[in-house]
């Protein structure tokens, strides 16, 4: 019952939920979240890879990797949502703006 | 018998979690639905019989990133804490409109298509051998950080202390308040 | 006999140690830590001295050298290799460059005690002093070009902070930007090179280098048109004229007195500058490999006249100094150009001596007098006593005067260019190198002496000044490091005969060591040289060791050596013309600025004095023609490509194709609907508008929606 494509699927729409909540929520954090979301299956995939595919180890540590760098880019991102909120009292996405010009 | 049971629960946790990631109204909510998202991947992992990568999941997600992501909620709560005025359904949680949700939902769809396609050519790949587990793969991965993948390895931890760094220089409260507004 | 880790590392260890330890607690230590590093330094120098030694005394054959190696770290998979080993390489001449480095930079650390003792920053000058001498170390002990490269940025780093040391002053701070800058050319070149050797050898250790120059693998490659020796010699020739101030960047180096004394006497004049020059000689194989001797001995002969030039009109003390640093340096580079490998680097040795104590000396006087400006000084000679014994003898040293260790080595060098520029049969043209040589040691003994002579010689210019100034006392941190210093200026330390040309012999063959041990890197011994791990120990008695023949070795191994008649009489016509250039040059100087018979020249050639002054105009070239002329258009040329050209057409025009389909749309909603008046039409034309408006918000969500609508579009179009 439980083969590769089931893996696959549930990452597929883990994958979906993912971009749906970075596009559709104007709220910072949430698009954060969506972040998560997708990173999430990615390293689903590369451990349901290295279980069925490859049999060795090495989705495992690129999955480890991911998770590291999730980490990295999570702290990252909230730092710059707190400043932003600093500067703007606001999270809403569509304040972040200061590039465009 | 017992991993189909794990398997079937994680799935439904990942999934109908995720599902009320997107469609809650509070963003505090949200986070809350996030960890049990997390947590269901830990338990797909566990049902991979990758164990050392489900406890990192739960140990860096549960116990760091998500906590780190309430705490910025509630930092940056203010007037956004709970969502605005809403219409469709009461279904249009925070920050979000039906535009936005439609759009987000098509293109959702596009790349859940685009997935299928690949996906089905994958065909007679998908039950493949599922040959006895691992055993503990600790030591395994140990291995392969310090051996194969040591560049990578040594980068992460560069990549850590900058983001450490940078997230250190980028929250940090300017001195000079009024110079900073543009 | 062996020599493990634990007798070589201190060397490098031990300052690295006292930088570590001043730099976090040094505050909290009595006299701020000052005492470690000049221990540290004390112990490096014994450590040295221990090898020297050895070396030095017979122990070893002259071509005997250590080289052990360990791997810092090995990312080797498959059939890419990529392994980084660091490791110690000693011969004869890294075993003479460690005594000099460590018995100057001792000296230098004894004497900043006093220099510096009221300054506010005393502690984080001795932090600075340490790791700087650390990295000369390790330089200097590298048996790789990277970890050289390593070292190489540090005393970089050093320098940088020790220009900038009184950063209060806004010419400090321009200058060590300046100094950062100009070798960050030559550094990027080295680099470059480094690269090149590389892809060639596989691998940057010396050894390696040499065997891969042995075995011709550098023969026959080409490289943008260029062979590709030629394009690697010239990349790691370029670092040198980076680092040691040479002909197209020397321009740092006399802002650069705008650090402290002692600081401008290890970095500016003793160490750090011949760490380029110690370069160029590590990679003379190559250089002759590529082909570039004659390239590297113009570029010599023209900063050796140059930059003589330049110190006739200079009034800052230290700015005499600092010119006549490039000027001898030039004559460094021109040694290896010519092809007189062991008289260059005998000049690096002296050079470091002389020009130590001279900085030392002058920052003697700087801390007596308060001033630096020579035509406010004067008489000092019974005011400060033994400053002047110290300078008189170093100046005798650079002027080239016989029996100082300035002549045996600059007459050295200046007898094999006249060799080489004359009578080695190639093109005459040649000449100019010995003519430029020759030139610039008259201008040297001539500006020396103006220095002196205004200095310590006539009476005081400025009584208040003459009248402020204390009795100079001995002291073991103010005079002595001066002294001993002098002591190494006499010729006869490093070479028996009187020219060092076994011209005139004064003592035995056994004195000449300098000239028989010092030997330029035979690279056919390197093929299949044995690769040795740390902790190897030399199981061989000592008595088993080939030992070092005394007897005559020529030293030259510039073109055509054979022609031992024309070498014999290039060396004799050499040695006379220098001893009559630099008496006529101290005469002249004795005529214009004690008699007073000769007026000094600046009045019949004010233009040309005006162009000395301004230093050939090429800090005016750099900052006017290069930077305002080439950089700063280009930085405009790119910004306006990301203002003008990216964000009009790409990000507006996008916009405007925007507002043009929303007019389009508006039209359409206006003439089809209200004229017609179809609602579902309406509808259609309303959601267009909607998805319009979306599209032309230029929102981050709307990226990420292209994004993945393209990697859609993508996967859809190629069907992978």
């Amino acid at each position: 019952m439980i083969s590769l494509a089931s893996y696959l699927v549930i990452s597929m729409i883990l994958f979906a939920i993912g971009i749906t909540v970075m596009i559709a929520r104007k709220n910072i954090v949430a698009i954060l979240l969506g972040i998560e979301l997708i990173l999430n299956a990615a390293a689903l995939n590369f451990v349901a890879y290295s279980k069925f595919v490859t049999q060795n180890l090495d989705g495992h540590v690129f999955s480890l990797f991911i998770i590291v760098i999730a980490a990295a880019e999570a702290a990252v991102g909230l730092a710059i949502v707190i400043r932003f909120f600093q500067l703007k009292e606001t999270i809403h996405i569509d304040e972040a703006t200061q590039l465009r010009n | 018998m017992f991993l189909n049971l794990l398997f079937l629960m994680s799935a439904f946790l990942t999934v109908g979690s995720a599902v009320l990631v997107l469609t809650t109204k509070n963003i505090m909510h949200s986070c809350v639905f996030l960890l049990g998202s997390l947590i269901g991947v830990a338990g797909l992992y566990a049902t991979l019989d990758a164990d050392f990568v489900a406890a990192t999941q739960i140990m860096v997600y549960v116990g760091g990133v998500v906590i780190l992501m309430l705490f910025a909620v509630m930092l940056t709560g203010g007037k956004d804490f709970i969502s605005k005025a809403q219409n469709l359904l009461g279904l249009i949680p925070t920050m979000g409109n039906k535009w936005s949700y439609s759009i987000g939902i098509l293109v959702s769809l596009v790349f859940v298509f685009t997935n299928i396609q690949l996906l089905s050519r994958l065909g007679t790949m998908s039950t493949l051998k599922n040959n006895g587990s691992f055993g503990s793969s600790i030591r395994e991965i140990g291995h392969l950080f310090v051996k194969d993948h040591i560049l990578a390895f040594e980068l992460s931890s560069v990549l850590l202390l900058g983001a450490l760094v940078g997230a250190a220089i980028i929250a940090r409260p300017h001195r000079h308040q009024g110079h900073d507004h543009d | 006999m062996e020599y493990t880790i634990g007798s070589v590392a201190p060397i490098f260890l031990a300052p690295f140690t006292a930088f570590v330890i001043n730099a976090f607690v040094g505050k909290k230590l009595p006299r701020q830590g000052d005492w470690l590093s000049v221990l540290a330094i004390f112990i490096s120098f014994l450590f040295s001295f221990r090898i020297f030694m050895d070396f030095v005394g017979g122990s070893f054959a002259t071509d005997y050298y250590i080289h052990k190696v360990f791997t810092w770290f090995d990312l080797s998979s498959g059939n890419q290799n990529f392994k980084v080993e660091m490791g110690i390489y000693i011969d004869q001449m890294t075993s003479i460059m460690l005594l000099m480095v460590t018995g100057v930079a001792t000296m230098i650390h004894l004497f900043s005690t006093w220099y510096m003792h009221d300054d506010v920053r005393y502690g984080k000058f001795f932090v600075y002093l340490s790791l700087f001498t650390s990295g000369m170390l390790g330089l200097v002990l590298s048996d790789n070009l990277l970890s050289l490269f390593i070292f190489w940025e540090i005393m970089g780093f050093c320098s940088y902070s020790l220009i900038g040391f009184y950063y209060e002053k806004e010419k400090a701070g321009d200058a060590s930007i300046k100094a950062f800058m100009t070798t960050r050319v030559g550094d990027v070149f080295l680099l470059l090179g480094m690269v090149a050797i590389w892809q060639v050898v596989g691998n940057v250790s010396f050894v390696d280098i040499y065997a891969a120059i042995a075995e011709g693998k550098f023969a026959g490659q080409q490289v943008l048109g260029i062979s590709l020796a030629t394009f690697t010699a010239f990349c790691v020739f370029m670092g040198t004229i980076g680092k040691s101030a040479q002909f197209p960047l020397q321009v740092w180096l006399p802002d650069a007195m705008m650090g402290p004394t002692p600081c401008s006497a290890l970095i500016h004049a003793a160490t750090m500058v011949a760490a380029g020059v110690y370069l160029s000689l590590r990679m003379y194989p190559l250089m002759v490999a590529g082909d570039l001797t004659h390239f590297i001995a113009l570029i010599g002969a023209i900063t050796a006249f140059g930059a003589a030039t330049i110190a006739l009109v200079q009034t800052d003390l230290k700015a005499v100094l600092a010119f006549s640093t490039i000027s001898q340096l030039g004559y460094m580079v021109m040694g290896v150009g010519v092809g007189s490998y062991n008289a260059a680097f005998m000049h690096v040795i002296t050079h470091a001596v002389f020009k130590a104590c001279l900085f030392l000396s002058a920052g003697s006087i700087i801390h007596s007098v308060h001033e630096q400006e020579m035509p406010k000084l004067g008489g000092l000679r019974k005011k400060l006593p033994f400053t002047f014994i110290a300078m008189m003898a170093c100046t005798l040293a650079i002027a080239g005067v016989p029996f100082f260790a300035g002549f045996v080595s600059k007459d050295r060098i200046l007898g094999d260019a006249l060799y080489w520029g004359l009578f080695s049969g190639q093109s005459k043209v040649w000449a100019i190198v010995p003519i430029l040589g020759f030139a610039g040691a008259f201008l040297t003994a001539f500006y020396m002496f103006r220095m002196m002579f205004l200095i310590f010689f006539g009476q005081p210019r400025d009584k208040h000044l003459y009248d402020h100034c204390h009795q100079e006392h001995i002291g073991f941190n103010s005079n002595i490091p001066l002294l001993i210093l002098t002591v190494f200026t006499l010729g006869f330390w490093y070479a028996g005969s009187l020219t060092g040309q076994n011209i005139v012999k004064v003592f035995g063959a056994k004195t000449e060591w300098f000239k028989i041990l010092v030997e330029a890197p035979k690279v056919e011994k390197f093929i299949n040289h044995p690769r040795e791990e740390f902790g190897f120990v030399d199981t061989r008695l000592k008595t088993d060791l080939p030992v070092a023949v005394y007897e005559h070795q020529s030293g030259f191994v510039g073109v055509n050596p054979e022609n031992e008649h024309g070498l014999h009489s290039a060396h004799v016509i050499g040695a006379i013309a220098s001893i009559f250039i630099a008496l006529s040059g101290i005469f002249l100087a004795y005529l214009m600025y004690v008699k007073r018979s000769v007026k000094p020249l600046a009045e019949s050639f004010r233009g040309y004095t005006t162009t000395l002054q301004n230093r050939y105009y090429f800090d005016n070239f750099y900052v006017g023609r290069v930077i305002q002329k080439g950089l700063i258009p280009f930085n405009r040329f790119l910004s306006w490509l990301d203002s003008g050209v990216y964000d009009r057409y790409a990000v507006d025009g996008w916009a405007s194709v925007n507002r043009f389909l929303f007019r389009i749309s508006k039209w359409f909603d206006d003439v089809i609907v209200d004229s017609i008046g179809v609602d579902g039409t309406g509808v259609a034309v309303n959601l267009m508008n909607l998805i319009l408006r979306i599209v032309q918000s230029g929102k981050i969500q709307f990226y990420f929606v292209v994004l993945i609508v393209t990697l859609a579009g993508y996967v859809w179009t190629f069907k992978f």
